[in-house]
């Protein structure tokens, strides 16, 4: 490590000022930050920690939709929204291993937008609305690519609000060694609709199989996407599968999903 | 009788509590410095100048080497003198070490490292085999070709012909403690060195070369490695020889550790393989011709791949008795990896393809491979006289078809697969397969010379011993089999006995502990140095007593003359006031072998060590995820040293098997990086990846061979009972469509999903 400042703001308006100083970077569990801090792959002057705000932390359900903070770690919602919204709870309960469910939360999840991440495939499978200091943004409109968000500078995710589906749930194809997703996809049942959103396998990040939604929305059964497939363009190709692949598992997943909501 | 008792672990409780000492763990003394080396970013390329400004002048740097610092020998190779310990005009892999930065700590000394830059004009690389068969990059002038009868005659003559061509991916050790190293300078020009290596005497020797000095100014001490697997026979050389001129240069202690993503892209791994067959047979499955071609991407330097291809050629006929067999091996050099030592030392190579060819030769019949397997074995049994391997080895200790009745008995093994086929009539998502692979594996190393150890044994006047010998303990529990035979020479408890790390000042010209031999050569060595002692102290009291020799016996901690019972301190403490020495060194060498490795011809192995495992595992034909569902083992281990030490050989070795053919998965990018080096790329199998149902028993039964105690080697043998799982795989994708499912290896899920798809036709 090399020295940097650090903050611990007690409130949502402290953090967003701290955050408009020179070279400042918003700090939740540092699940993915502080690795990258320690290979010199970013060196922010100030991490504003946002930690110790209480309104930004805790889970609530009201009028059909979960509202989570943005400093909510993994941990908390798996229990906490395992009576309310178990197609979350599960995905939750499955992210990384124990150390990483207890430190990192969803607000920095959803800032990261890391392509291979779980919580990116929920907040889009259930048209999600994320929350910031400033304004209030559809999930269709937050995800812009991996890695990147409709996040401006210095803006801060307080809380995102699901929309708490009449079925869902969350299939994870695991790379074998780190466990992330080689694919995951989210598939939610609403009373106007299903949704289905897919992370891990494109090169523009999570986004929604619109065929799929289609099909599930006028017969919400594994067999309703049979003939369905997915186009081995534009998926990620690496050493730990083809995009090939991927695209079949897309496939493979969302019926699954769909066989563990129904 | 201490031998044959299922006793734990020497070192168990230590290891347990952290209390167990690796390199990294010895204390060092103030002003101890760290090194870490800068490597190529490039595969292939001409060195042409280092910028090393900014290293030198970062923190807690207190000297840089490059190849022009290094005092005498560059080089660290344990064969053809061709790996430079630094680069000098040329590199050759992404990894390759071009300079040592010497620190006051280790991460000072890596962060160091990252800041040098080399100007290198690349070169056009090798990676592929293709490429070097095109350019003839290659160790040896030509192939090595074994010949018995003439295969291509008689596969012109063969009722039924088949080819085929099967991939077999390398593999990392993955040892728990990283390569290290720590040298000490002593005075006079003498260094004393820690290393995690399994041979001590070869760290002695190149760091005796690069420091100009004969071999007894350096003293080379290992008492334990945390893992080994084959990856610290040679790899070791570069830390150790590193550390020693660093430290004769500053005159402090100097240590080193490979951080693991350094580990996995400097060292070698396992040879990967490409094996090519032409195979004539009958419609009963009797293989009458086999031509096998095999071609080893061995890397950027000779290391130890010649004796690893040549290991793969002695087993390419697995069990089986093929009465006109060719085997070709090419040895393609490669800019990546020095591909080295690793369990098994490229017999499971040969094997797996062996194995492969009886799969297939099975799947064209229609057959249960075991029933190819068991139409093909070399003739038992006193109506048959013994027969001959390709290389004209004699197998006159055959014991598979006894061995594999009773395991296809204990794990039910035609019901059950009856059961699976039935099972898979009515699954249509879900496929299960089962298969039985039996292991022939030849002991010895094949480089004759080495087959020697000695051992170094003092009974001090107290009674309690003192034990040493040339091997070294890596995990598998050498040390307690050895301890176990001198507890038994001399009668006494365990407790008796110490243990002592392996010094190349107490035992010199050791070989590896490698090639499984670590218990027959280094058991044999002490047996033989303890004796000497016992016959001394018999000697002496059956003078005091005036009694014959043959008279005393050494019991239960006591010496036992006719007239009176001793204590063995007693009697210890008798014989040194008689003065009668109590020291003594043993030496042993292998008898009966020799070998011709051009030729191909002779009897490189004192004996073979077999075994036979049955594994059944489940599929997911939608994404090609898979399972080991149970594995039943029945293995030969002789008449055991130590049946707890080696049922966990036998367990570790299938389940190191078993990961080495269906998870662990090496990728290079087409710059020749390695992009599978760390744990978060390259999965190894954890406890969790074991078969829930995992019954493993020995084989009751002795070594013919005269071998210590009749026991028999157990460390690399089980690693290729690994093979049951990758067959019952194709087995499993066998019941999806009616081609051969031409499974490669590794058995990934994205691969066997490909294999259900040529199965199927489609």
């Amino acid at each position: 490590m090399y020295n940097f400042e650090f903050v611990q703001p007690g409130s949502v308006a402290d953090a967003a000022s701290a955050m408009a100083g020179e070279d400042a970077q918003a700090l939740g569990g540092g699940q993915t930050l502080l690795p990258t801090m320690k290979q010199r792959l970013a060196s922010p002057a100030t991490l504003v920690s946002l930690t110790g705000i209480a309104d930004m932390k805790g889970v609530s359900a009201a009028d059909g939709v979960l509202t989570i903070g943005g400093a909510t770690t993994h941990a908390t919602v798996a229990s906490e929204a395992a009576g309310s919204f178990p197609g979350l709870a599960g995905l939750a309960s499955h992210i990384g291993d124990p150390a990483v469910r207890n430190r990192g939360t969803i607000g920095g999840s959803l800032a990261n937008n890391d392509p291979a991440a779980c919580y990116p495939a929920a907040a889009l499978g259930t048209g999600a609305t994320i929350v910031t200091n400033t304004r209030e943004i559809a999930a269709d409109d937050y995800f812009q690519g991996m890695f990147s968000t409709a996040l401006d500078e210095g803006e801060i995710i307080t809380s995102v609000r699901l929309p708490i589906p009449q079925a869902s749930n969350y299939q994870k194809f695991v790379q074998p060694a780190s466990r992330f997703a080689l694919v995951g996809v989210f598939v939610a049942k609403y009373a106007d609709g299903v949704r289905v959103a897919v992370t891990g396998a494109s090169e523009e990040g999570v986004h929604r199989w619109t065929a799929a939604e289609e099909a599930l929305s006028a017969n919400f059964s594994a067999s309703a996407i049979e003939g369905l497939s997915v186009a081995a363009d534009g998926m990620i190709n690496d050493l730990h599968g083809t995009g090939a692949y991927r695209a079949h598992l897309v496939g493979v997943m969302t019926k699954r999903a769909v066989a563990a909501a129904s | 009788m201490s031998v044959a008792k299922p006793l734990p672990h020497d070192a168990a409780r230590l290891h347990v509590t952290g209390q167990a000492r690796y390199v990294d763990d010895i204390p060092t003394a103030a002003g101890a410095l760290h090194l870490a080396f800068g490597c190529s970013k490039v595969a292939h390329g001409t060195l042409q100048s280092l910028d090393l400004a900014a290293v030198r002048a970062a923190p807690g740097v207190v000297d840089v080497l490059t190849a022009a610092d290094l005092p005498f020998a560059n080089d660290v190779s344990p064969s053809a003198h061709d790996e430079p310990l630094l680069a000098t005009d040329s590199v050759h892999y992404v990894g390759q070490p071009l300079f040592c930065v010497i620190a006051t700590s280790h991460l000072a000394a890596r962060r160091a490292a990252g800041l040098g830059t080399a100007k290198i004009e690349p070169l056009p690389p090798i990676f592929d085999v293709e490429t070097a068969l095109a350019q003839n990059s290659r160790f040896e002038d030509g192939p090595r070709i074994y010949e018995r009868g003439q295969a291509n005659t008689a596969l012109e003559t063969a009722p039924i012909r088949l080819s085929g061509q099967m991939e077999i991916g390398g593999q990392e050790h993955f040892y728990l403690e990283s390569q290290a190293a720590l040298a000490v300078p002593g005075e006079d020009g003498d260094v004393l060195v820690h290393s995690s290596t399994q041979h001590p005497t070869e760290i002695q020797h190149k760091v005796a070369e690069a420091l100009g000095v004969p071999m007894h100014a350096v003293r080379v001490e290992t008492r334990r490695m945390g893992g080994g697997f084959g990856g610290k026979e040679s790899q070791g050389n570069a830390l150790a020889v590193a550390c020693a001129i660093a430290a004769m240069r500053t005159g402090r202690p100097c240590k080193m550790r490979y951080d693991r993503d350094d580990d996995m892209v400097i060292t070698g791994k396992r040879h990967d393989f490409r094996i090519t067959y032409d195979v004539g047979f009958d419609a009963t499955g009797v293989i009458t011709a086999l031509d096998v071609r095999h071609d080893t991407r061995c890397g950027w330097a000779q290391d130890l791949s010649l004796p690893v291809a040549d290991r793969a050629m002695l087993h390419a006929d697995n069990a089986y008795f093929i009465p006109n067999m060719r085997v070709e091996s090419h040895r393609l050099k490669t800019n990546m990896q020095s591909a080295t030592a690793f369990r098994g030392f490229g017999g499971p190579q040969g094997m797996l393809g062996m194995e492969r060819i009886v799969d297939h030769v099975a799947g064209h019949l229609g057959l249960d491979p075991m029933a190819v397997r068991e139409r093909n074995f070399y003739a038992t049994g006193a109506a048959a006289p013994p027969q001959s391997t390709h290389y004209g080895q004699e197998v006159d200790d055959f014991i598979l078809p006894g061995l594999i009745a009773q395991l296809k008995d204990s794990a039910d093994y035609d019901a059950r697969r009856a059961q699976v086929d039935a099972w898979n009539a009515e699954h249509d998502v879900l496929k299960k397969g089962i298969a039985l692979t039996p292991v022939k594996f030849g002991i010895s190393f094949t480089l004759t010379h080495l087959n020697q150890a000695g051992a170094l044994v003092h009974v001090y006047q107290d009674g309690s011993i003192h034990l040493n010998h040339g091997g070294t303990e890596m995990g598998q529990g050498l040390f307690q089999k050895v301890a176990q035979v001198a507890a038994d020479r001399f009668g006494v408890p365990m407790a008796a006995v110490k243990i002592t790390a392996t010094d190349t000042a107490k035992v010199p010209n050791t070989s590896a502990t490698a090639a499984s031999s670590g218990s027959d050569l280094n058991g044999m060595a002490v047996r033989i140095a303890c004796d000497k002692i016992r016959n001394r102290m018999a000697a002496h009291l059956a003078e005091l007593h005036q009694c014959n020799v043959a008279q005393i016996r050494f019991e239960d901690g006591y010496v036992i003359t006719p007239a009176q019972s001793y204590t063995f301190a007693e009697a210890a403490n008798l014989t040194y006031v008689g003065r009668v020495g109590l020291s003594a060194t043993g030496f042993y060498k292998t008898p009966d072998i020799r070998w011709d490795r051009i030729k191909g011809e002779g009897r490189p192995f004192f004996y073979f060590a077999y075994g036979a495992a049955i594994s059944e595992v489940v599929i997911d034909t939608l994404t090609g995820e898979n399972r080991i569902l149970r594995t039943d083992i029945l293995h030969d281990a002789g008449a055991s040293l130590n049946p707890a030490l080696d049922k966990g050989q036998v367990e570790g070795g299938f389940v190191q098997g078993a990961g080495w053919l269906t998870m662990e998965e090496l990728v290079w990018d087409d710059a020749g990086r390695l992009r599978t080096h760390a744990p978060s790329t390259y999965k190894i199998p954890a406890a969790s990846d074991a078969p829930d149902i995992f019954n493993v028993a020995l084989w009751d039964g002795e070594n013919r061979a005269d071998t210590i105690y009749k026991s028999k080697a157990v460390g690399e043998p089980p690693f290729m009972l690994g093979m049951s799982a990758f067959f019952a795989l194709s087995h499993a994708v066998s019941a999806c469509g009616p081609d051969y499912p031409d499974l490669q290896a590794p058995a990934t899920p994205e691969e066997v999903l490909a294999s259900i798809a040529r199965a199927k036709g489609v």
